[in-house]
């Protein structure tokens, strides 16, 4: 075939054409040693071979742009927590700060910024970071700001991510008049009907057969449906990593994917499933593990008589 | 001077080139298989309240109700994505390492021919899921370059200048290289429903995840 005629600029570019090929490669190379799982499992074979130390990430935390972080133990709580500075409680148990001196910060932030995500990536990241996340970020939400930062940004995104889901269950409000009483804690526990010891993963709240059961935050339904053991079952997943659970209901008055606001009466409380008498099975998660309900609250229920660990 | 230096990187492109190819459609399976994420956890939701129906209707079978909890079930919804997108990296990703240059042209007609020759879509499958996850690797990659420049010199402009430069060069350099080796190694691959099962739902994924 004759080789076609080309101008002289064309032919010096040609012959500098490997230049930007191994640039692009390299570009490529850093790109999925630093961002995916694939990279991660290089960069931890290697570590092997060579018996060094390897940096990866868990594999399953490169899902969700690094925003799938454990839990933070959060501290115990001094005072009641007020709603408009739940997120200021959440960034001050990771910073160890004074949820009282950020609160007007995060605010002004989340003012300029244009939502409270964005406020935390500018708290942990910088706020040019935050910035540039905002004009490139598709919607506001935490996990799709953390998706336009480069890979350096791994240890903010994490930390951000644990003060949002503290300050996500801080703000949570509570399923039932706080009038009804707890009839089993949060922790290990001899199981009632099954006899072994086991983690109760939520707390359990006396209330009567057809007392409304309110949705602790805005949310979405994430599974709505029955079973022999949790008897009718809500979950809602509010985002940020929080996810509460509703069991034993008389009634689901909610479907699967719908989406609920603060307050809005989802169930109806019962005795179905696995139960000695008719009471409501609340528990909170946190990035997928239980954690005590109470731990968020300094005003919570009585307890009732003879209710133990 | 300068072309010295290209002369002897030209030496080694049989070996950055391919790595190179593989590295980009890696970067799309990520961004492709993390778009999907919240999908997959609503999809073992449903799934595990189906089965809990089921082993609750039998004393034998009811502590199996428990066995899978919340925790269980966002660890399964991640296990699947990172299995998925290990599969779609083995698929498309490691064929793109035997990838052997040869001149533009020259690959060109070939993958005309190869285009005409493929009768079934099973064939199309593969480079079709190569062509469009190198092309998310490569806004992916794109925007790390913007993101890490204009965070690291504070300058706006030259971050989109640089994610422009990237993009460009990455769909005209690389993208057409994945697909070719692609569509070339389509014709001797085996298991062509399994990779049309995995890949069919990436390659819509890879859409997603354009930006």
């Amino acid at each position: 075939m004759k080789e076609p005629v080309i101008g002289g600029r064309l032919v010096a570019m040609r012959e500098r054409l490997p230049l930007l090929e191994l640039f692009l490669a390299a570009l490529c190379l850093w790109g999925a040693w630093y961002h995916t799982p694939a990279g991660a499992l290089v960069r931890t074979a290697g570590a092997f071979v060579f018996r060094t130390r390897s940096t990866a990430r868990p594999l399953l935390a490169y899902f969700g742009a690094g925003t799938l972080v454990p839990p933070r133990t959060p501290p115990a709580l001094a005072g009641p927590v007020p709603p408009a500075q739940a997120l200021a409680f959440g960034v001050a148990a990771v910073l160890d700060g004074s949820a009282v001196e950020l609160a007007p910060r995060l605010r002004e932030l989340s003012q300029r910024l244009g939502s409270d995500d964005a406020a935390l990536l500018a708290v942990f990241c910088g706020e040019d970071a935050a910035h540039f996340a905002v004009d490139e970020a598709r919607t506001m939400a935490l996990d799709d700001l953390a998706r336009a930062l480069p890979p350096r940004s791994e240890a903010c995104i994490a930390r951000a991510a644990q003060a949002a889901m503290l300050g996500g269950a801080y703000a949570l409000g509570w399923p039932l008049p706080e009038t009804v009483q707890i009839t089993s804690p949060f922790g290990v526990r001899e199981h009632p009907i099954l006899g072994h010891r086991r983690l109760h993963a939520g707390i359990d709240l006396g209330a009567s057969p057809g007392m409304p059961v309110r949705a602790v935050a805005a949310g979405v339904v994430r599974r709505a449906s029955s079973d022999g053991i949790n008897g009718r079952i809500l979950v809602l997943d509010h985002g940020r990593g929080v996810v509460t659970t509703y069991c034993h209901n008389d009634a689901l008055l909610v479907r699967d994917g719908q989406r609920v606001e603060r307050g809005q009466i989802v169930a109806r409380s019962g005795s179905t499933g696995l139960t000695t008498g008719p009471h409501l099975h609340y528990q909170i998660d946190l990035a997928g593990e239980p954690v005590d309900p109470l731990r968020f609250r300094t005003h919570a229920p009585k307890f009732a008589a003879g209710a133990s660990d | 001077m300068e072309l010295r230096v290209s002369e002897r990187v030209n030496r080694f492109r049989w070996v950055f080139l391919p790595v190179g190819l593989c590295a980009l459609t890696a970067v799309g399976a990520h961004a492709a298989a993390d778009v999907v994420g919240d999908r997959l956890l609503f999809l073992v939701d449903r799934v595990d309240a189906f089965f809990d129906a089921i082993w609750s209707s039998w004393s034998v079978t009811k502590p199996l109700v428990e066995l899978v909890g919340l925790t269980q079930r966002t660890w399964f919804a991640r296990a699947i994505a990172l299995c998925w997108e290990l599969a779609a990296d083995a698929l498309i990703a490691i064929p793109l390492l035997a990838y052997e240059e040869r001149e533009a042209v020259e690959e060109w007609r070939l993958g005309r021919d190869l285009l005409r020759r493929a009768r079934s879509p099973l064939r199309l499958v593969r480079p079709l899921a190569t062509l469009l996850v190198a092309f998310a690797g490569a806004c992916s990659v794109a925007r790390m370059v913007q993101g890490s420049v204009q965070l690291a010199l504070h300058l706006s402009w030259l971050g989109h200048v640089a994610r422009a430069l990237v993009l460009l060069s990455a769909l005209v350099v690389l993208v057409p290289r994945a697909a070719f080796r692609s569509l070339e190694h389509a014709r001797t691959a085996r298991h062509g429903i399994a990779a049309a099962v995995i890949l069919v739902p990436l390659l819509i994924a890879a859409v997603g995840a354009w930006r």
